[in-house]
């Protein structure tokens, strides 16, 4: 029985491997570092949009309040819960493709892009009515500060969609094993990053 | 011919139960019959309940500031143990943390010092 630290993946434990896999591990390092950075990339944009809605808010408290008494908070809130559920489900996929169960992570991974889908409908659903209360892009200065952010996440989310798929389609043809998933785990890197960012946005948008 | 049989048959054994104990998570003592994913799930779940409650009531610099932490709870958990920060290499946790703390540190200045200033 272990604690909570999960058990590292193979690649380092190849790392010695006689038969030259030290290489499989140095690949596997080299795309998770760059995955980073290109998530430290994005960390600087999302901050920018993010700052720019802050700064927003404290000066103009009074028509925040007004969008969020527009709005509500449960639709957004039932968001949250799908994109949460989603990065569960990713990382149970990649649990799944760790133990070389395969099917186990087409389905995680599937319930992954479904769960996304729904997202970003409920997010089309949350605009129109947005757009309904007269908050477009263009309406006020609130409507670019909250549509540049939250638009820019969910053109993410559907990026995310599609790589979701793909991962599937990829598995489906035997691409991943429980020795080699790196591709799993990138994915998943940036699934979660995404999960991360909507943390952010639904508490300093809708929340506070 | 029986010792190898022996051999894998305890072979087996010990594999599935390093399977097994991939689905079980021992936080504070306790044995929890799910994996460490689900358990940060629920974790996450109920905080995010938690904040949608706290979101309906008169909002203060407390409710704010609890809001912010929980927040920041969710996105350390999602980190750590989703995107593996915790097991993996620490030059991707220095990856993404000079970008925050830069980030951090330009939100704090354009949210305390005045327009007018800069």
């Amino acid at each position: 029985m272990t604690d909570t630290t999960l058990e590292h993946s193979g690649a380092h434990a190849d790392a010695h491997d006689a038969h030259g896999h030290g290489s499989i591990a140095q690949r596997n390092d080299n795309l998770k570092m760059a995955t980073w950075l290109y998530l430290a990339s994005e960390v600087v944009i999302f901050s920018v949009l993010i700052a720019m809605f802050v700064v927003y808010r404290l000066e103009n408290p009074a028509r925040i309040e007004e969008v969020h008494q527009a709005s509500g908070v449960l639709l957004v809130a039932l968001n949250t819960f799908l994109l949460l559920t989603s990065s569960w489900a990713m990382v149970m996929g990649l649990h799944e493709i760790r133990k070389g169960n395969r099917k186990g992570l087409m389905r995680w991974i599937g319930l992954t892009a479904l769960l996304g889908a729904v997202f970003v409908a409920f997010q089309y659903v949350e605009y129109s009515t947005l757009a309904h209360e007269g908050i477009t892009l263009y309406s006020d200065a609130f409507g670019m500060r909250f549509y540049a952010p939250t638009a820019f996440h969910g053109a993410h989310v559907i990026v995310g969609v599609i790589w979701a798929l793909l991962v599937v389609n990829h598995a489906r043809r035997g691409g991943y094993t429980a020795e080699d998933n790196i591709g799993v785990e990138i994915f998943g890197l940036y699934w979660h990053f995404v999960d991360v960012v909507w943390i952010v946005l639904f508490t300093v948008i809708y929340l506070i | 011919m029986a010792a190898e049989q022996s051999a894998h048959s305890e072979a087996h054994e010990t594999e599935q139960k390093a399977h097994t104990s991939h689905d079980q998570t021992v936080l504070l003592g306790r044995t929890i019959p799910f994996p460490i994913y689900t358990v940060v799930f629920g974790i996450l779940a109920a905080a995010t309940v938690i904040e949608v409650i706290i979101s309906t009531l008169p909002k203060g610099a407390l409710g704010t500031a609890i809001l912010i932490a929980l927040s920041a709870m969710k996105a350390i958990l999602v980190v750590l143990f989703y995107m593996h920060l915790r097991e993996d290499s620490r030059i991707f946790a220095i990856a993404l943390g000079i970008p925050l703390f830069i980030a951090a540190v330009a939100m704090l200045f354009l949210t305390t010092v005045p327009p007018g200033s800069y």
